[in-house]
Formats: C-alpha cells, structure tokens, sequence
C-alpha cells in the first residue's frame, strides 16, 4: 500500500516537473501541445473512492495551474476528469474484478484496452482545457485542430511512459 | 440531524464535486482576465439593469431640489448672456465706426454711434430715441445720419439717451439742393408715405431730372455738405408759380433703423457765435 503511494508521489512530482518545464513550453507545428500529467489521474487505482480521486486531481491540476499562471483552468478540467474516470472505464472493461492489478495500465486491461481508455480520457481532458481557454467558439475548426492534435501527442508520450512502468518481469504478456 | 449527515454521506461524491468546481471557477474568473471580462460584463449586463429599473423609482423623488436649482443656473445664464450680447453690440460698433470711409473734407465733423431704441413710421409726427445722451456728447440740434442717408435732428437729450425729430416729422425742414447745382430748397415730409418727402421752395429757374439725387446743402451747421437725402421721382407745381415742389424718394429706409451717427460740429460753436454777432450788429 505505501509502496504504491510513495510510487505515486514520486511519479507525479516527476511528471509535474517534466510538463512545466519542459512539455508547457513545447508546440508542435503550432497545433500539439502534449499533456502528460494527466496520466497520474489516469493511473489511480480502480480501488480509489471517487471523493479522493477528485481531490487528488484537483490538487494536481492546480498545482500545474500555479506553475503555468492559468489559475482554475488545469484545476476544473482534473476535477471533472476525475470524477470521469470510473464511467469510461466501464465503457471499456466489464470485469474489474478479474484485474490483476488495480491500477489501470497496458499490463492490467491489455493493449487495446488501455489504449483505448487512454485516447477516452486524452480527448476529454485535451476538449476541456482548450475549451476553458478560450472560452468561444470563435474559430471552432482550430479548435478541433489543437483538441486533436493534442491527444494524439498526449496519448503517444503517455503510452511510452506506460511501457516504461511495466514491471520488467511481466512485459508483453 | 442524523438524516442530514447519512444524506451527506451518501451524496458526499456530489458534495466534493461541487466544491472543488466552485473553487476552481473562483479561481478562473479571478485570475484570468478574457474570462473575468465575459464574467464581469454579464453580471455587469444583470446589474445594469437592475439599477436602472431602481433609479427610475427613485429620482422621481428629487425633482423638486433639481428643479429650482436649473431655474436658479437658468436665470444666471440669461444675466451672462445678456451681458455678453451687449458686449458684442459695443464690438459692432466700434467695427462699424472703423469700417467708414472718412473724407477729408469732412474732418471737421466727428461721428458718434448710436444704437435706435425706439422709432416709429407711422404717425403723423414720428420722432427716434437713440441709445447715447448727453453724458456721451450728444446736444441738442445735432445731426444724425446712417449709412444710407439722413435720419433727423437730436432734440432733447437725457444722460444716457436722447430723442431725434425724425425725417418723417413735419416740424422738420432740412435745407436740400439737388447736386451739382447751388439752388436751395426746403426739404419736408408730407405725412402720407414714409419713403418719400417734397422739396419745396425750389426756384422755378432751376434744372432737373428725373433721378436726380439731392443732397443737404450744407447752408445749416446741423448736417455737413453733400450728405444724401433722396433722388427726384416727380415734379409738381406748386400753387406759386415761381417755386417748384419735387417729390423725393427718401434713401433712408426708415422702418429698418438699427445704428445711426450722430454728427458733431467742431465748428458749431465758433459759428453759433460769428452768427449771434452778426444779430446783435443789425439791431443798429
């Protein structure tokens, strides 16, 4: 149990740090803007009651709030993520007592699965961001543009720190 | 008390989440300036009008107040611009008094403006008051002409205001003669259209046309030479035979007076004087 949080602890320290300092800075073709933090919320444990979960992504997002001078936007995109989290699973997994683990990953749900939820969850984080950002439909087809390319940027870094989370003994099942 | 805290418990996910998306609301509109904007116009849009409806109400009740305080600032602003018109009056005048041609010849006369304040066409006997007196140099038996023509002769003076016998006064006769020739005659208004007069006493030997200007003759120290009465439109004769009488479009319109000189006569006195000898000397 407290390996699991002192996992998480450091975790999310080291993923806050990597997206303000760096991936915040980073534009793909002036469209993509990768968004990994959001893979803590992605990764609570199934087991995690959702009055926590919502604490914890709130937390997080105003701690990226705080770094980013864009205070509340990170902040109500986590908490509405959060409380998401358990509905789309359920759209993708329907036995969750079979897990073998309690967390969500590619080890536990299976490949498609996890992507899946991944993409699920990328989408609704990356739609409300920009959404709270902007805050108009002034130019809805950019708008699509960035929620797009974002994900799919979010959704390959967060896949590959995914893989490297894999315990090594049990890859590629 | 019980049911209250098993209702919080039960719906205590809804609870946090409601909490956690009012702070982080609070926190974006606050902090984020497009969204503090839209935040702050539509509440702006809302109390807007909810003040308007109130003020509506209410400023009915302090009408009275405003009321006397607008007659209060509205009789002021008459005072001022009623000494802001005279001011541009006394202006006008003084560029009217620049704006004149003075001849050389006429040096000897000085000119005083003044502004009519009472006239009157259409009586039988019509006199003028002019806006200077005696405190201004006016004295009586004074000239006094405007641009077009001659208008009378100051009668009686007051400090600050004076009375004219106006042309159209049959107690006035000027001394006209017809330009260009010497022959003297009486020039005087018969009453009926106050744009013409007769020249009467007009030598049966004289030469005229019809269009003639005439002209004061210059023979009294009221009016200088030369100043324009009128031009000839008729001749008539008159019951004696050795006079003619000529009826004479007056140039002066006298229904449109508005500023008039009045003529002083450096020379007045001087032959107010030679001429008071001259009758004490024929009495021997």
């Amino acid at each position: 149990m407290s390996k699991t949080v002192i996992q998480f602890t450091i975790l999310t320290i080291l993923l806050v740090m990597a997206q303000v300092l760096v991936l915040n800075h980073i534009c793909l073709f002036n469209v993509a803007v990768p968004m990994v933090f959001i893979y803590i919320i992605i990764r609570l444990p199934i087991t995690l009651g959702a009055n926590w979960a919502m604490t914890v992504g709130f937390i997080l997002g105003l701690v990226v709030d705080i770094f980013s001078d864009t205070y509340g936007m990170n902040a109500l995109a986590c908490t509405i993520l959060a409380v998401l989290r358990r509905p789309v699973l359920h759209l993708y997994v329907s036995r969750e007592e079979e897990l073998p683990r309690p967390e969500p990953s590619i080890y536990s749900l299976g490949t498609t699965a996890c992507l899946k939820y991944l993409l699920t969850m990328t989408l609704v984080y990356c739609t409300l961001i920009f959404l709270i950002e902007s805050f108009t439909f002034f130019n809805p087809l950019r708008l699509v543009l960035l929620i797009v390319c974002s994900t799919l940027l979010s959704v390959l870094l967060m896949a590959g720190i995914d893989s490297l989370l894999t315990p090594r003994s049990e890859k590629r099942l | 008390m019980r049911e209250l805290l098993k209702f919080f418990i039960k719906y205590s996910s809804w609870l946090v989440f409601t909490v956690y998306m009012v702070v982080s609301c609070v926190l974006l509109f606050t902090s984020n300036p497009y969204q503090h904007h839209l935040y702050l116009t539509s509440a702006n849009a809302v109390s807007a009008s909810v003040y308007s409806a109130v003020s509506n109400v209410t400023s009915y009740f302090s009408l009275r107040d405003i009321n006397e305080d607008l007659q209060r600032r509205n009789a002021d602003l008459e005072l001022e611009v009623y000494k802001l018109k005279n001011v541009i009056r006394d202006y006008h005048e003084k560029e009217y008094a620049d704006s004149m041609v003075v001849d050389s010849a006429l040096s000897r006369y000085h000119f005083i403006i003044a502004h009519v304040i009472n006239n009157s066409i259409n009586r039988s006997h019509n006199y003028i008051t002019i806006g200077k007196g005696s405190l201004d140099g006016i004295e009586p038996e004074m000239g006094v002409v405007d641009q077009n023509g001659v208008v009378g002769i100051v009668n009686v003076t007051g400090p600050h205001t004076a009375r004219l016998i106006s042309l159209l006064n049959p107690h006035l006769r000027l001394s006209c003669k017809v330009k260009g020739q010497d022959h003297v005659g009486s020039l005087a208004w018969d009453g009926r259209d106050p744009g013409e007069a007769i020249l009467e006493e007009l030598p049966r030997h004289a030469v005229f046309h019809k269009g003639d200007t005439i002209v004061t003759s210059g023979f009294s120290s009221v009016f200088p030479e030369g100043v324009l009465v009128g031009t000839v439109v008729d001749a008539e004769k008159e019951h004696d035979d050795n006079f003619f009488a000529l009826r004479v479009k007056l140039f002066t319109d006298f229904s449109t007076l508005s500023t008039v000189r009045v003529i002083r006569d450096k020379m007045k006195d001087e032959l107010r004087e030679v001429e008071q000898d001259i009758e004490v000397k024929s009495t021997f």
